[in-house]
Parts: structure tokens; C-alpha cells; sequence
């Protein structure tokens, strides 16, 4: 017969040990209030939470549980990164081939680079979900706004992180993506050689941001290094003390949740919130190895400095960014609209003045701004759909149903409205004469630089100006009437075919209710400088969505451009 | 040693008062100073991110006889030296392969007669100008020379894109 374990017995004599004892605080565990509330006290990785939570706080369906799961990939990620440096070298000969051996050579070393490059997607896509969902309960509202702006950084930082990350295998992928966002970079206006003012200011290949980010003149030894350093010890850094900051905030700022009713009792944190806190980091753990076990790491051939694959894609949280880059000029897609991005999101707390929505998740209470908001998530994720689906060989449009093996007409040539106007020359379509220049621009700068400007100008005025509100239904009529008055009109004198037009309704529509009817409606009584930065901001977004149709439907490249500083808008 | 402060002599004019500065601001002024000197240094650090010597390959290469390309672009040095070079009825001039836009290295369509880049589809047509998608400048070309070995010496770091400027010698060689 076995002995009987006594198992209370052994569990006892464990924690009324002096070492257990030593190791943590609060004497003998009775299970009262006042033992969980010190064992959140009394516990430093535990301390950041507060002893008692509204029961909102702890649903499900409030938070997802999305910022506590970027935080568990980002320790997965940490955990799986130092394992991985243990066997990879930085340098353009070994990196690669380091990249194999943990392949095929290293006892799971398979499955730690699977599970770092899946935990790093999907601490994006929770970091981007967490956003949302802060912003959906308005908890970046006061007292909260600073810690909005850290998680904007944060958000930066993840993106940050995932970029620098890329280089590291040193495959076609990653110097590609690299050479790319580098030379971004030096379009930056001021900062770098081939931006607007560059060689102004006396900017070279050899002294400009590129050349800081790279080490060098093109993505070579110096650039793995430099990248090397940046994501491994630099970033992780900077995000770890933000990171501090962050969670003190929450704490400090008190979770956002509202009361379900005035009489509410809150609940203990230990066990009611850790408990659900351990069964994420967990369920999360388990999600990333079984599909690290699954699906493998994409590894490309050796990088290769002077030949791209075709199609070359970013990977694909940028994706978007690179189809903007396809309408606009580098330092506009690639410098003006991030930073935009990023410094908007930080100004959000505020210019939004409504009080109300915070705490739970409303959209008649804040039409305005969620409407806002969601049309910028929603294009973001539009753009990289197109980038990803939609483009194929050479960046050619071509719909998911379409073989990338069909031959493609070439692109029609592009032209401008405004810009330096060519004497004589042959637009795009007609047959050009023997030494005929092809034509650029329509109309001349000075023409345009008025004009476009007056254009923005009431753009961002006037729906503050219209005092009383406008029907919605009457509006709607009206510019329907217009838009398909303008073209059929354009049909008729074969100015425009019917895609055209149909391309024009609906960019045309998108900027008449983001950019017209919604302001007018909800925000034409903010005081003029918080009304004037919305407005900016939302200009810029349908200013997009106008851009996009111009380029998709009219081969317009440029609506004015200057070459001689660079300026291409 | 007399104590100046306290016996100065009466034929001496006495010193002008100095003006007082209080604790307070005198430590302010102490700590903005040290905070002025710590920031202007970190700024100056900068530097430090500027590497003063690269090890990056040479730009100037040997291209082999003028005479071995026929009319037309050849890509035999597309994969190693990333230039292509176009004979014309002209002569000779060598293309940068990198894509104005953002860096790719187009690929040469003869179909169609057209670079076009795989990054952002830029299309370029053979002389480098810009006919569809988002570059904003035509194709660079290097500098190119005939040796007096009948080879062709191509040099990537003298670029030109200027029309006029790009046609003429050190971007151009006449060759029958």
C-alpha cells in the first residue's frame, strides 16, 4: 500500500516556512480583505495595480485585455530576442548564415525565431487594437491625456522596433524594406539631400539623416550594426522606461471604466483582475508557440544590394505607407503624414472638448470624434489591403482575382496641374511630334500656389462659417445632383469616361461628409484654434482619399510642383 | 594681511556696492548653466554618428570593350554593378539603376521599352525620364569614358540627370 499525502499538510509546512516566509510578506495567508489587499501592496511586479476595481474594469468586453497582451509579446519577445542573440552575429557575411543555422542547424532555434517574428506582428496588431479601444471609451479624456501620448509613443516605438527588427536576417526582405525607409529619410524636408530645401542647405549623401541612420551611403556593415544596436539594446530601453511610465499613469490616473450604477461595490483586484491578467499572458503564450509550431518564419534569399524582387512589399503594417508613397512624393507619405499621424493622435486629448463617453463604449454620445477616428483606422487598413492584394509585378494594379502572370498594358503616362507649363509640347495620348517635349503642367505655379491655397484655405473654414446646421438629407440631394450633373456633363463632352466618373462620386462623397457635412454638423461651435488643428487633421485625411482618385482615375501626379526645391505635392 | 573690506583707507574711494545676487538666484543660475552645458555637449555628440572613414565597394569600374554592346540597353552589369549601359546610334551613356524615388532597382522591360521600378511602379523610358508613377526625377547616369583600350570606364559617383548636362561629355561617348 503507498503512504497517503497528506498534500494540506506539506502545503502548510511550505508557507509557514521561514523561507517562504522571507521570500513573501503578510505573515499567515487567512484569505481576508485585508490579506489580498497586501499582497497587491506588498508585491513589487504586483504594487502597479490598485487594491480595488470597478467591475467594468474587470469585463472581458471592456478592455480585451488588449494592453496587458502587447505587454506579454513584448516579454515574449524579449525573452525569445536574448535567446536568438546568442547565436547571431551582425556582420553582412555571417548574418544570414546565422539566420540558417538557426534554421537547420540549432536545436529550436526553428521555433524561438517563429515565435519572435509572430509574437512582433501580433504586438502590433494588439497594440494598434488597444489603441482603438481606449480611444472607443474615451479614456484618453482628462485626466488621462499624457497617457495617451506615451502609448502614441509606445505605438511609435513597436513600429520602430519591428523596422530596425526587419534588417536583422539580412535577406532580400529586409534590405529592401530598409533601403526603402532610409531613403525616406533623406526626403525628409531639411534633413535630408533629396528633399524639398535639401541642397539648400548644403545637404550631401555624406552628411544628411540617411547617412546617420545608415552609417554609410547605402544599406551595407555599418547600417546591420547600427540596426543591430537600435533593436536590440537603444529601443527596448526607451520602450521599457515608457513602458514605466505607462502602467504608473494607469495606476496613478485610476482605471478608466465607469460606474454601472452610483452604488456600485468594487471588486478585489487579487484575486478578481490578476487571475484574469495570468489566464491572457497564458492563453497568449500558448498562441504564439502553437503557431510558431505551425507556420514558419519567412526567410528570403541573401540580400542583395544592387537586384529588388518583383513585386517588393513592405512587411505588412506598412504596407499602407507604401501605397501612400505610390500618390505622393516621399516627403509627404513618407515624413509629413507619419509625423502627422503620430503628433494628431497626441493632440486628440486635447482638442476633443466633449465630456462625455468616458468609461464605456458609446457612439451616439461622440459621433464626431469616433467617426473621425474609424475613418482613419479603417483607411490605414484599406491602404495596406490594396498594397497587399491589390498590386502585383512593378506595382501594377491588379485584383486578387487576377493572375500576376497576365501581361499588363503599361501605365499611362502622368501629368500635373500645376507646374512649370511646357511651350509646345505633346500631351499624354497624342502622337508627339519629332523633338516634341512631352507636356507636365497644366497651368503655371503662380496660378496654382493661390488657387490651391484658397481651396484649403475654405476648406478648413467653411463649415465654421455656415452658422446654422445643414439638413443632412437636402445636402446629400444637392450633391448628388451636382456630382452626377458634373459627370454626365463630362460623359457628354467626352472629357470623362464612366469609371472616372464613378471614382470621383466616391472620393468626392467621402470628403463632402468627412470633410463638410460632419464638421458642420458636430464641431462649427469649437473655439477657432481647437477647431482649426481638427479641421487641419481632417482635411489632410480626405486631402488624401482626393489625392488617391486623382492619381487611380486621372493619372494626376502632381496637383502643383516646383522642381526646382523639390516641392511636389 | 589688513582686511580690505573693513579697513579700507578714507583716501580710497569705497568700493562700489556689488549688486546682490541672492542664493536662490545664483543657484538657478548655477544649475541652467551646468543643464546649458550638458545639453550643448549631448547636441555637439552628435558628431559622434558621423562616421569620418566608409568601407564601402569602389563606384568606378571597368565595363569591358565599347565595342562588345550592340544598340539598345545591355543589363550585363545590372546584377553586379547595378548600371545599365545604352548604346544609341550616337554612343554610349550608362544608367544608375537606382530608382529616383526611393532607391529599388528598376527592371528593363524592351517590350515594352520601359524601366519600371518593382518598389512603387515608377516607369521610366530609355533615357531616364519619368513617364508614369511617383519618381519625381529622371534616372541618373554615370559618368562614362572610353580608355584608350577601346574599354569603357564607368564611374557612379559623378551622377547627372540634367537634360543638356547629362548629354554632353563626362555622361556621354560618342562612339560610331
Amino acid at each position: 500500500m503507498l503512504p497517503s499525502l497528506d498534500v494540506e499538510k506539506v502545503k502548510k509546512e511550505i508557507l509557514d516556512s521561514q523561507i517562504w516566509r522571507s521570500m513573501f510578506r503578510g505573515g499567515v495567508w487567512k484569505d481576508t480583505p485585508r490579506d489580498r489587499a497586501s499582497h497587491i501592496i506588498g508585491n513589487v511586479w504586483l504594487h502597479l495595480h490598485p487594491v480595488r476595481a470597478r467591475p467594468r474594469a474587470l469585463e472581458w468586453t471592456y478592455t480585451w485585455g488588449l494592453g496587458g497582451i502587447s505587454f506579454v509579446l513584448f516579454l515574449i519577445l524579449t525573452v525569445t530576442g536574448v535567446l536568438l542573440m546568442f547565436y547571431y552575429r551582425p556582420t553582412i557575411d555571417l548574418a544570414y548564415r546565422d539566420m540558417k543555422d538557426l534554421e537547420f542547424a540549432i536545436t529550436l532555434g526553428k521555433l524561438f525565431r517563429n515565435m519572435h517574428r509572430w509574437a512582433a506582428q501580433a504586438m502590433v496588431v494588439a497594440v494598434i487594437a488597444h489603441m482603438v479601444r481606449v480611444f472607443l471609451t474615451g479614456s484618453y479624456k482628462k485626466p488621462r491625456e499624457f497617457n495617451w501620448g506615451v502609448g502614441v509613443l509606445l505605438l511609435t516605438l513597436t513600429l520602430f522596433l519591428s523596422f530596425t527588427g526587419y534588417l536583422l536576417p539580412w535577406d532580400q526582405l529586409a534590405i529592401w524594406a530598409v533601403t526603402v525607409g532610409t531613403n525616406m529619410a533623406a526626403a525628409s524636408p531639411g534633413l535630408g539631400n533629396e528633399g524639398p530645401f535639401g541642397s539648400l542647405m548644403g545637404m550631401r549623401i555624406n552628411n544628411d539623416i540617411r547617412f546617420v541612420l545608415l552609417g554609410g551611403t547605402m544599406v551595407g556593415e555599418n547600417t546591420l550594426l547600427r540596426f543591430y544596436v537600435m533593436h536590440c539594446v537603444a529601443v527596448p530601453l526607451l520602450v521599457g522606461i515608457l513602458l514605466i511610465v505607462h502602467f504608473w499613469r494607469v495606476r496613478k490616473d485610476s482605471f478608466s471604466a465607469a460606474p454601472y450604477n452610483s452604488a456600485e461595490e468594487k471588486l478585489e483586484v487579487w484575486p478578481h483582475l490578476v487571475k484574469r491578467e495570468y489566464i491572457a499572458a497564458a492563453g497568449c503564450l500558448l498562441f504564439i508557440m502553437l503557431w510558431s509550431i505551425l507556420m514558419d518564419a519567412p526567410l528570403e534569399v541573401q540580400a542583395n544590394p544592387n537586384v529588388t524582387p518583383n513585386p517588393s512589399k513592405a512587411p505588412w503594417y506598412f504596407v499602407g505607407l507604401q501605397e501612400l508613397l505610390v500618390y505622393f512624393d516621399p516627403w509627404i507619405a513618407g515624413v509629413i503624414l507619419p509625423n502627422l499621424i503620430i503628433v494628431g493622435l497626441m493632440a486628440l486629448p486635447y482638442i476633443d472638448t466633449n465630456p462625455k463617453g468616458v468609461g464605456y463604449y458609446t457612439w451616439k454620445e461622440r459621433p464626431f470624434a469616433n467617426a473621425q477616428f474609424m475613418l482613419g483606422v479603417v483607411l490605414w487598413f484599406v491602404l495596406i489591403y490594396i498594397g497587399y492584394y491589390c498590386r502585383g509585378p512593378n506595382f501594377f494594379w491588379y485584383w486578387p482575382w487576377e493572375s500576376w502572370l497576365d501581361p499588363k498594358p503599361a501605365p499611362p503616362p502622368t501629368w500635373s496641374v500645376f507646374g512649370p507649363v511646357i511651350p509646345n509640347c505633346a500631351w499624354p495620348g497624342q502622337p508627339a511630334a519629332a523633338g516634341q517635349p512631352p507636356c507636365d503642367s497644366l497651368f503655371p505655379i503662380w496660378m496654382g500656389l493661390p488657387l490651391v491655397g484658397l481651396a484649403f484655405a475654405a476648406s478648413m473654414a467653411l463649415p465654421k462659417m455656415i452658422k446654422a446646421e445643414i439638413e443632412s438629407k437636402k445636402a446629400h440631394i444637392a450633391f448628388f445632383a451636382v456630382m452626377i450633373l458634373a459627370v454626365a456633363a463630362g460623359k457628354l463632352l467626352g472629357k470623362m469616361t464612366l469609371l472616372q466618373g464613378g471614382w470621383l462620386l466616391f472620393f468626392g462623397y467621402l470628403h463632402f461628409y468627412f470633410g463638410f457635412l460632419l464638421p458642420q454638423r458636430h464641431i462649427r461651435n469649437l473655439d477657432w484654434a481647437r477647431y482649426l488643428v481638427t479641421m487641419f487633421l481632417v482635411i489632410c485625411t480626405t486631402g488624401v482619399l482626393l489625392k488617391m482618385c486623382a492619381r487611380l482615375a486621372f493619372d494626376i501626379k502632381y496637383l502643383i510642383t516646383i522642381p526646382q526645391i523639390s516641392m511636389n505635392i | 594681511m589688513s582686511d580690505s573690506t573693513t579697513s579700507a583707507s578714507p583716501a580710497m574711494p569705497a568700493p562700489a556696492k556689488a549688486a546682490s545676487v541672492s542664493r536662490g538666484d545664483f543657484l538657478w543660475l548655477g544649475w541652467t548653466m551646468l543643464a546649458g552645458f550638458i545639453g550643448a555637449s549631448a547636441a555637439a555628440s552628435a558628431r559622434f554618428f558621423f562616421p569620418n572613414v566608409i568601407y564601402e565597394p569602389s563606384q568606378r569600374f571597368n565595363a569591358g570593350p565599347a565595342k562588345g554592346f550592340d544598340l539598345g540597353v545591355s543589363t550585363k552589369w545590372a546584377n553586379e554593378q547595378r548600371v545599365w549601359i545604352v548604346r544609341t546610334e550616337q554612343g554610349f551613356y550608362a544608367l544608375w539603376a537606382r530608382c529616383t524615388h526611393l532607391g529599388c532597382t528598376p527592371n528593363w522591360f524592351s517590350d515594352q521599352s520601359r524601366f519600371k521600378c518593382p518598389c512603387h511602379g515608377s516607369n521610366f523610358n530609355l533615357g531616364g525620364d519619368v513617364i508614369a508613377g511617383p519618381a519625381p526625377k529622371p534616372l541618373l547616369r554615370a559618368k562614362i569614358e572610353l580608355a584608350a583600350t577601346g574599354d569603357l570606364i564607368i564611374d557612379k559617383a559623378v551622377l547627372e540627370n540634367t537634360p543638356g548636362k547629362r548629354d554632353t561629355a563626362p555622361f556621354f561617348v560618342e562612339y560610331a
